[in-house]
């Protein structure tokens, strides 16, 4: 689904930043890298980042009918 | 008791804390994650929902997203007296901040709703971060919803608790028998360091005092020296204690706050005793 607002382990607010992290990683930054300059310190965080798969823009093509 | 600022910005502290006992320094973290309340959206009214997400889904999105408390915590009734207000669905003024979300989806390409977007009813209570998505809508799909927001504490659910990490460690003491350290021929320990606080001065093995404190305690060093020339140990009543906000209140009120709720909480308990008779 979408991006988390927070992060699964922590609870570090984390959903602010994942347009930025997407954008810079498109555009072939290093992801480790755009990370640090985020300030994501910690590993629990950062695997948020790095293992999300964005499946809502999927679901978007399947309305619900009711 | 002696108090050092490690590191101090709006969402972080790091204190150096001499000569306190550990139990009481625990309470105060304990208090920290659990007692001190905070906003966060607890009902969500939808009057309108036809996006693919499920109204649950939206809703508790809705509620992890950190709002400003600080000036909440006197503006509002106590969180005890407004979980009874919102279980008997009264949602009045002096306990509930209302916050709108409304959007469409237009035929150019999709649209992201934002924490930004909601328009709320008090402007001291607003979402930290504006850029928090909420929902993806494509064409034509549309979204109406009244958010109302709260006092609580994160005993009741952890997205009320004010700080993501809230610690305290030890200080390390590393004490190295020259004696025995072979120095420049070995360098187990100092390969070995996942936190990299061992260097060699004049062929001597010494310890990065820039980094002591960063030493984990994790004892890796102790293991892999062949002489048995490292000892870990640590500080009696010295303590680390970090607290990291989610932004809600900064830390030093999230401090201060935790102070005040246990003495509070042992006023009362004294209190009780002497009710009870135990003590006069």
């Amino acid at each position: 689904m979408m991006f988390p607002v927070r992060c699964f382990t922590c609870g570090a607010p984390i959903g602010h930043l994942w347009e930025e992290f997407k954008k810079r990683v498109e555009v072939g930054e290093d992801p480790g890298k755009v990370l640090d300059e985020l300030g994501i310190k910690r590993y629990c965080c950062r695997r948020m980042f790095l293992s999300h798969v964005e499946i809502s823009y999927e679901i978007l093509n399947f309305p619900k009918v009711s | 008791m002696e108090i050092n600022v490690l590191e101090k910005n709006p969402l972080k502290l790091r204190l150096y804390i001499k000569n306190i006992p550990l139990h009481i320094l625990n309470s105060v973290r304990r208090v920290m994650i659990a007692e001190v309340p905070t906003m966060a959206i607890d009902s969500v009214v939808f009057t309108m929902n036809s996006s693919v997400f499920y109204d649950e889904y939206i809703a508790h999105r809705l509620g992890l997203i950190p709002l400003t408390s600080e000036k909440a915590l006197e503006k509002y009734k106590s969180p005890e007296e407004c979980r009874e207000a919102a279980d008997r669905g009264l949602f009045t003024e002096d306990c509930f901040v209302k916050l709108d979300l409304e959007g469409k989806g237009t035929g150019e390409g999709l649209v992201t709703l934002y924490s930004g977007d909601l328009k709320t009813s008090d402007p001291d209570v607003r979402p930290v971060y504006d850029k928090i998505p909420i929902v993806l809508l494509a064409n034509n799909q549309e979204i109406r919803l009244e958010a109302y927001a709260r006092l609580g504490r994160g005993k009741e659910h952890a997205k009320w608790s004010p700080v993501s990490v809230a610690t305290h460690k030890y200080v390390p003491l590393i004490h190295i028998r020259e004696e025995l350290c072979k120095g420049e021929e070995c360098r187990k320990c100092i390969e070995i360091c996942p936190k990299d606080i061992f260097e060699l001065k004049n062929g001597k093995l010494a310890i990065k005092q820039d980094k002591i404190l960063d030493c984990t305690l994790c004892r890796i060093c102790e293991e892999a020296c062949p002489y048995n020339a490292i000892r870990i140990n640590w500080k009696e009543n010295e303590y680390i204690l970090t607290i990291e906000s989610t932004g809600a209140l900064p830390p030093k009120k999230i401090l201060l706050e935790a102070i005040k709720i246990l003495e509070n909480k042992i006023d009362d308990f004294i209190e009780s005793l002497k009710r009870e008779g135990v003590v006069k």
